[in-house]
């Protein structure tokens, strides 16, 4: 994972306005990005919309008090975590051992010198990064004991194609993607991308059960010899909106059947980017746009799918929509057709895929903010 | 996070108070929406015009107070979603799952 430098926000909340003013000109002095509330009900209001990094509280405050202000932050699943600091004053101390209660991680008195505030801080947010990579780190090590993916370590070689793919999960924890290809005969082959909704571990923990519902209905597909992506994902569909363990949990699929006597690719998707087809004799690009609906929404839901020849030199693109995400400043954007815009310029009758993979690794450095996966089929012309 | 602006026997109509919709909000978001539609039984006009990025797992939380919704046989209708937002919705198909419309006024005459 590629680390980039990330300006740290905190929350100052403090009645007093001129000790607000001093207190926010050191820290930004010492580079953080403030954000002053003079009150709990104005900090409540900032945290329903924005994050931080750490909050510094006063305790006296007119309305709601510092204790009542620890007490909604810890009562939220999306901000309990943060690191919180009182500021208090030395007449306070009954106040301190309450506040104790409330898992509140430090205290500091108010006439603490302002830069030793500002370093007590800075400790305690490098403290509690580091303590949230060191469980992120046991897991990592667990997992990998296991010896399970939901990505494969390499792609298959696959007779008439050259299949590449590239994975880059979000802040390097494994997430909701996953990724396999499949030969069940000389003449089929099938390709999974799928995306369950979330990320990090639950995702990844849940894109098995995914991803063996999808193994299975291709391989008893196979027993039958059923080999249509739209009836496949209609099989797994039912299965996962009957399945009480997957309840509330989607998935997006794209499914491709690879038919190599046909000579022909079937594509069938749920709640899937397009898949983009680039032709090389027209040197276009244009899209594969499935009708299906997300994994696990409705049991009734029915799917279709496209039937593509390749020539020579045509290339899809299959991928999750981490892809087409980036961050511009500190906003974060979603942008489809820039990205099938930026493929039209890279893909060549050439096999393009170290050109895609020196975009995306361009890309990479400030732009991730999901799990990021992309396969590309290309039809190798016949070698003489 | 989401803020109720007006009550009609019919329906609600509801603000989301969120810059990015991500993982970070999407399990509170999720409570308040089912919470709504457990308090009030009824439809839910949900505005997203102050919402500039949604990720997966908001949408997920979304569908899933959808499927609640229908569930107890009452709906929830996006409207003021930002061009990005609503082609998202329209590429991976949830415009066919969610009625959608510009505005209040265009949801609730359509109801």
């Amino acid at each position: 994972m590629l680390q980039t430098h990330v300006i740290k926000k905190i929350l100052l909340v403090d009645d007093n306005v001129l000790f607000l003013k001093m207190l926010s000109r050191a820290f930004e002095k010492a580079g953080f990005a403030c954000t002053t509330c003079e009150s709990a009900a104005a900090a409540i209001d900032y945290l329903r919309k924005e994050t931080t990094d750490a909050i510094l509280s006063d305790y006296q405050m007119p309305e709601m008090d510092g204790l009542e202000f620890r007490r909604y932050v810890l009562s939220q699943p999306a901000l309990q975590n943060i690191p919180f600091i009182f500021l208090t004053n030395f007449s306070d101390q009954d106040v301190m051992t309450k506040g104790l209660d409330l898992q509140a991680v430090d205290y500091v008195l108010k006439d603490t010198p302002v830069n030793v505030i500002v370093s007590k801080l800075n400790n305690l947010i490098e403290t509690f990064s580091k303590q949230r990579e060191l469980s992120e780190l046991e897991i990592k090590k667990a997992v990998s004991a296991l010896n399970i993916k939901s990505v494969p370590q390499s792609a298959p070689q696959i007779k008439g194609y050259e299949i590449n793919f590239w994975h880059q999960s979000f802040q390097d924890i494994p997430g909701g993607d996953f990724i396999d290809f499949i030969t069940v005969t000389d003449r089929f082959s099938f390709i999974v991308l799928g995306d369950v909704m979330g990320k990090k571990w639950m995702a990844w923990f849940l894109s098995f059960s995914f991803l063996s519902y999808v193994r299975a209905a291709v391989r008893f597909g196979v027993l039958s010899e059923e080999y249509s992506p739209a009836s496949i994902l209609q099989k797994v569909n039912q299965i996962i909106c009957y399945d009480e363990a997957l309840k509330d949990i989607l998935s997006s699929l794209s499914l491709l059947m690879i038919d190599h006597e046909a000579n022909k690719v079937v594509y069938a998707g749920a709640g899937d980017l397009p898949v983009v087809h680039y032709n090389a004799k027209a040197k276009t690009v244009s899209t594969l746009n499935s009708s299906g609906l997300l994994l696990g929404l409705f049991p009734t839901a029915t799917y279709d799918e496209i039937e593509v020849e390749l020539e020579d030199g045509d290339q899809l693109f299959i991928f999750t929509d981490g892809m087409i995400d980036y961050s511009a400043g500190e906003e974060t954007k979603t942008d489809y057709k820039k990205f099938v815009d930026r493929l039209q310029h890279i893909a060549t009758p050439e096999n393009s895929f170290i050109k895609l993979k020196d975009y995306i690794l361009s890309q990479q450095a400030a732009a991730q903010v999901d799990d990021c996966s992309i396969i590309h089929l290309y039809k190798a012309p016949e070698k003489l | 996070m989401i803020e109720l602006i007006k009550q009609e026997p019919g329906y609600l109509l509801a603000d989301l108070q969120i810059d990015e919709a991500n993982l970070a909000v999407a399990d509170q978001f999720k409570t308040e929406l089912i919470g709504l539609l457990d308090n009030y039984q009824r439809k839910i006009v949900l505005s997203l015009h102050q919402v500039n990025y949604i990720d997966s797992s908001f949408l997920g939380a979304l569908v899933a107070g959808l499927k609640h919704a229908i569930a107890q046989k009452h709906d929830i209708i996006l409207v003021g979603l930002k061009k990005d937002i609503r082609d998202l919705l329209t590429l991976i198909r949830l415009d066919k799952v969610f009625k959608i419309y510009d505005n209040y006024t265009e949801a609730t005459s359509a109801l």
